[in-house]
């Protein structure tokens, strides 16, 4: 309680009973935001799909007497109905080819408008901040046609080759390169580097904070893209656990306890980076908000 | 180097004479596969849906061919009483997912600006909803809501002593927009309350300082320093809001597909449909248009909001 003595009060009672107040609602406010995630993990390990539902109006939503591995057996197959386990790594094929080729290519793109001589890039860079304002949603139709007049229907270039470049992220990138010092830049044509020598071996490195924010941001899009494949996947080959799990819950909304399994599938991946970087997490958010 | 004498246009030989041609060539190597990609993939389909809106391509290719047919697919969607709701949907969403939403956002930026114990524990979990994708946030809810036994309607007639009946949260007509947007409200709001967060900590702490010296509570402070200093960031988490809210479509395609009675429609689904469902897809480009008409629009109004505000 150090920042109490510090800052002088009125008086300490009133503080006290402030503290409280404050500490209680925090915790309620955070029970009730938080109680619907940790209800879906406490379901996914129960066994009795019937007694799920009923448990969940209960405190015994919070609780489970057997835990048991059963429901993810049953739908972490790589074959067959349940099968997703296949479409888990699907998913985790997709953005590790998405967020990789993505990191380079505008990294490299934000690069040469920042430190590059072509003629131009001024306003390269403005259609750039412009492309920005259309909405995924509002291209999704001729994109269909496009793809698959290209006979890319049901595959997973498909659904990864359309999104590695992005004007965001060539924005964000192009923003952390330009407001690096210029000495470094020439620092390295002294040397005699080439343009894409100084780009991988000095800035790249340099560029930590926008790869994390990048790979963030890119990696939340792609895992939760939803609309784009169900449009684009007609079979088990490429269809991302997404739309694997709105399908299987619109169609057996009965096997609770298989969807809530297949749910948990689908956020550990997602939950283990965000605890591993959370830092990172809250302030690639913030980045991309704070573009002009 | 020959490059001097050979190249003929003036611009192009004075930066092939400044850098040198490997120089130039690994330049445009470098920044050709975002701008092919971009071309190929967004403005391609950008401008293209501006043509098949005027035509009545359909999703599957036919042999007859397509025909030009001007602005018919535009009257069409205006004559359309379904589109119609579907935008008086969306606009309704948004008007109570906004309050709800970031006032949520608001409250936890607001508390987490305090000292409290486990700050950093609090923010985590407050933000965990905003990582968890849309699908499962539907599998979640679309449990909660579970009709006449499920667990919200549980908490509803305990919490009532049985005088509320359960309500038919995703199935009832006048409910069943309501409940999208507490579960979007729900998932979405991490990331307006990071929004107010960093505004509220780039408020310099002197104001507050100076406030204090002048006599002023917790709730003057709040009133006076805190809300002014927001201004801008309020207008921005407004206007993110609005244009992520005129979006709306996974949760009403896992949940409701636009029922019951329609009162769920919103003009992505509506667009969906149209071109994949009816497979006409010159129609749904109609429809897109429109969709980034309203999007440019919004994000114009934001562009002059926030230059008044000086951001």
């Amino acid at each position: 309680m150090s920042d109490l003595a510090l800052t002088p009060r009125k008086s300490a009672t009133s503080t006290n009973g402030y503290r409280i107040v404050q500490s209680i609602s925090v915790f309620v406010i955070a029970l009730v935001i938080i109680s619907p995630l940790f209800m879906l993990f406490i379901a996914s390990l129960k066994d009795d799909r019937f007694q799920i539902l009923a448990d969940m109006g209960s405190f015994r939503a919070f609780w489970v007497d057997n835990p048991t591995f059963n429901n993810f057996r049953e739908v972490g197959n790589f074959a067959g109905d349940l099968a997703f386990g296949r479409y888990l790594g699907n998913s985790l094929f997709i953005l590790g080819s998405t967020v990789s080729l993505g990191l380079i290519i505008n990294s490299m793109a934000g690069f040469i408008l920042a430190w590059g001589s072509l003629p131009g890039r001024a306003l390269i860079l403005s259609v750039i901040i412009a492309l920005y304002v259309i909405p995924q949603e509002s291209i999704i139709m001729p994109l269909l046609i496009i793809v698959s007049r290209a006979g890319l229907s049901d595959t997973f270039t498909a659904q990864i080759l359309p999104f590695v470049a992005s004007p965001l992220y060539t924005f964000l990138f192009y923003q952390f390169f330009a407001q690096l010092p210029k000495e470094l830049y020439e620092a390295a044509s002294i040397d005699g580097a080439s343009i894409f020598r100084t780009w991988w071996s000095i800035f790249v490195p340099l560029s930590l904070p926008a790869l994390a924010t990048v790979s963030i941001l890119m990696g939340i899009e792609t895992w939760n893209q939803y609309l784009w494949p169900i449009l684009i996947t007609q079979t088990d080959y490429a269809r991302p656990i997404s739309v694997a799990i709105a399908t299987f819950f619109g169609q057996d909304s009965i096997y609770w306890d298989r969807a809530m399994a297949a749910s948990v599938m689908m956020m550990i991946p997602i939950l283990v980076f965000y605890l591993a970087f959370q830092r990172w997490f809250i302030s690639s958010f913030v980045g991309s908000a704070v573009k002009g | 180097m020959s490059a001097l004498t050979t190249v003929p246009k003036r611009r192009r030989r004075s930066i092939i004479a400044r850098v040198g041609w490997s120089r130039f060539l690994q330049e445009i190597g470098m920044l050709a596969p975002a701008i092919v990609l971009m071309t190929v993939f967004l403005i391609t389909p950008f401008v293209l849906s501006f043509w098949t809106a005027m035509t009545n391509q359909p999703l599957v290719p036919r042999p007859t061919p397509v025909r030009f047919i001007g602005l018919k697919n535009f009257l069409r969607i205006l004559n359309d009483d379904l589109f119609w709701t579907s935008l008086w949907n969306v606009t309704r969403f948004t008007l109570w997912v906004l309050p709800v939403q970031c006032g949520l956002a608001f409250v936890t930026a607001l508390i987490l600006n305090q000292k409290i114990p486990f700050r950093n524990v609090f923010r985590g979990m407050f933000f965990l909803p905003a990582i968890t994708s849309m699908v499962v946030v539907c599998v979640i809810w679309g449990t909660l809501f579970q009709y006449p036994t499920g667990p919200l309607n549980q908490v509803v007639t305990t919490l009532s002593g049985g005088h509320i009946q359960p309500i038919d949260w995703l199935g009832d007509p006048s409910w069943a927009m309501f409940s999208i947007v507490l579960l979007s409200a729900w998932q979405a709001y991490g990331f307006q309350m990071i929004i107010y967060l960093a505004g509220m900590q780039g408020i310099p702490d002197e104001l507050y300082d100076a406030a204090r010296i002048d006599g002023a509570g917790r709730w003057g402070r709040f009133w006076h320093v805190t809300m002014p200093g927001l201004r801008p960031t309020h207008v921005f988490v407004l206007v993110i809001t609005t244009i992520q809210a005129f979006k709306l479509y996974t949760q009403i395609a896992i949940l409701t597909q636009g029922g019951p009675n329609s009162s769920t429609e919103t003009v992505v689904h509506y667009m969906v449909r149209s071109g994949f469902e009816e497979q006409k897809l010159g129609y749904a480009s109609a429809v897109s248009v429109i969709l980034f008409l309203i999007v440019l629009v919004i994000a114009l109004i934001q562009r002059r909001l926030m230059r008044r505000f000086d951001v």
